[in-house]
């Protein structure tokens, strides 16, 4: 269930992976040569100007897509198709809606076989532990938006995943609640002592949460810096990061490599 | 400053005696919206029989172009009473129900299991329009000698003009379905077959009635089409010969109870479909 206890190799190793698109014979490289190491029990949040690639960079990661050049590797071995152990959220909650929420959640296990009084017990229990007691029977349609957001949060981490690659899975979601899951996730992803990726435009949200930050380039998309964020890596009050004078140096020098122009 | 974090939500604990009477406000409006629309259907419904009555009667030329409210009455009553109401009604509805049955059974399987292969799909999509755009009644003749005069010829009638909608809609459904869902089952480490049954499938339930509400008319016109063509029982066969005996009320009356077995149907297949889709009821 821990990672470290698998293998003693990180758990994600991406060695100058390239992708490019081809739009109608012409080719549009996304990613020119990305390198990142994600080592067991580590949190990196990756921030980049809009239109990055920082998508098409997740979904060749989890094998939906296959990069042009360069090595991915789980575990130290490369996988075909998808990777195991791997939790994937998005920002849209992909709930089904004709399943309960302890339905959605148990999805994943379902998939794998796993018994259903079994699947069942486990998911009650996540659903739980994310503040949905109640809320199990109820269809996606009446929840609100925050606890979609959890139900699909549960139904990645059910499944006991050692990595989650997290796309901008808070991004809909008010400030409160967005608030509230971040806290709920890195406390869940600390306390299973399970690694995260999680991909952000929101520099703030990537620093609070992170022990790296990485940041992006415009596209074709090289890592233009690396940030070692030392707020502290036992801090459980996210609310709490922001008020450290160190937070804000962290978001101008980010905000800096952003080089967003003002339009 | 220390953040407040506040618990998760819970289930609201208002008292039932707080929200009763608001509830029981909402749904008295709901339901005079309901008794004001029903009302205004049936004056409707009676100011164009009443204008028809009215027009028809002391005119003998209109009354037997036209027929009659009172005149088309009479006849249900006398075909009601001679029991060929019952029958013409339980052959008719029979026919159709087993061309719709046959028809969307057919249909959607096909439709669905399309999405399996986009490299069949793409070979069979120019045959499936060819064959869509054929007219039912063209294929009747050649039917009749087929499968001769009978319950089979009617329910193949029905069954064709049933089919290739059935096959469209669900194909649309299945092919429509969120290709981020898609990928969502892969990273969990779905199969093609669960991807289907546990995702393609359901999400393709709402294309699927939408089709099978459609496809209730076209079944009965269909049965009807193969009772003109050839019978000698059923609400077609009944249209059929009253016209060729020029009266005209008695064609109108089992038009009405045409026009009954298709709403009686329709309501029959919205009941289901609420039965098997319990989610969109709790909006």
């Amino acid at each position: 269930m821990i990672a470290e206890a698998r293998t003693s190799e990180p758990p994600l190793v991406v060695e100058h992976v390239a992708k490019s698109y081809d739009l109608d014979g012409q080719i549009v490289p996304v990613i020119a040569d990305l390198s990142l190491t994600l080592k067991a029990g580590e949190i990196i949040s990756i921030v980049g100007p809009s239109g990055c690639g920082k998508t098409t960079l997740l979904n060749t990661l989890c094998g939906l897509l296959a990069p042009d050049s360069g090595y991915i590797r789980w575990h130290g071995r490369e996988v075909f198709g998808q990777p195991q152990n791997v939790g994937y959220m998005l920002q849209k909650d992909l709930l089904l809606p004709w399943r309960t929420a302890l339905g959605n959640t148990m999805l994943g296990l379902e998939i794998r076989g796993t018994a259903a009084a079994e699947a069942e017990h486990r998911s009650r229990a996540m659903l739980e532990q994310l503040g949905l007691h109640g809320f199990a029977d109820h269809y996606p349609s009446t929840l609100s938006g925050g606890m979609r957001q959890r139900v699909a949060l549960a139904r990645t981490l059910v499944n006991e995943p050692d990595v989650l690659l997290l796309d901008e899975p808070f991004a809909s979601l008010d400030f409160q609640s967005k608030l509230l899951i971040e806290n709920d996730t890195v406390g869940l992803v600390r306390q299973g002592k399970r690694s995260l990726l999680l991909i952000t435009h929101d520099i703030e949200e990537a620093i609070s949460l992170a022990d790296r930050v990485i940041v992006l380039s415009k596209r074709p998309t090289r890592i233009k810096s690396v940030y070692d964020i030392e707020l502290g890596s036992g801090r459980t009050d996210l609310m709490e990061v922001r008020e450290n004078p160190d937070f804000s140096h962290y978001v101008r020098s980010i905000w800096a490599d952003l080089d967003v122009v003002r339009q | 400053m220390t953040a407040e974090i506040e618990a998760p939500v819970s289930p609201t604990t208002k008292s039932p005696v707080e929200t009763a009477p608001l509830f029981a406000k909402r749904r008295w409006d709901r339901l005079r919206a309901a008794i004001a629309i029903l009302a205004t259907q049936l004056v409707i419904l009676v100011a164009f029989l009443s204008f028809w009555q009215h027009a028809t009667s002391g005119n003998t030329t209109f009354a037997f172009m036209f027929g009659s409210p009172s005149a088309i009455a009479g006849f249900l009553g006398q075909m009601a009473r001679d029991g060929s109401l019952f029958r013409d009604t339980y052959v008719t509805g029979l026919e159709t129900l087993l061309g719709f049955f046959v028809g969307n059974l057919f249909g959607t399987l096909i439709g669905l299991s399309l999405w399996y292969s986009r490299f069949v799909s793409r070979v069979v999509e120019p045959f499936i329009i060819a064959l869509g755009s054929i007219p039912i009644i063209a294929l009747a003749p050649i039917i009749i000698i087929w499968f001769g005069t009978g319950l089979v010829s009617k329910v193949a009638m029905s069954t064709l003009s049933v089919v290739i909608v059935a096959l469209v809609t669900s194909y649309k459904g299945a092919v429509g379905v969120d290709p981020d869902q898609i990928n969502l089952m892969r990273t969990l480490g779905a199969s093609k077959f669960q991807i289907f049954r546990k995702l393609v499938v359901p999400a393709s339930l709402t294309d699927i009635f939408a089709g099978l509400k459609l496809t209730v008319g076209f079944a009965l016109i269909g049965a009807i089409v193969g009772e003109f063509m050839s019978s000698s029982e059923g609400l077609g066969h009944a249209i059929f010969k009253a016209g060729s005996l020029y009266i005209i009320p008695k064609v109108f009356a089992a038009l009405v109870v045409t026009i009954a077995l298709a709403l009686l149907l329709t309501f029959i297949v919205g009941k289901i479909e609420r039965l098997l889709m319990p989610w969109r009821r709790q909006i």
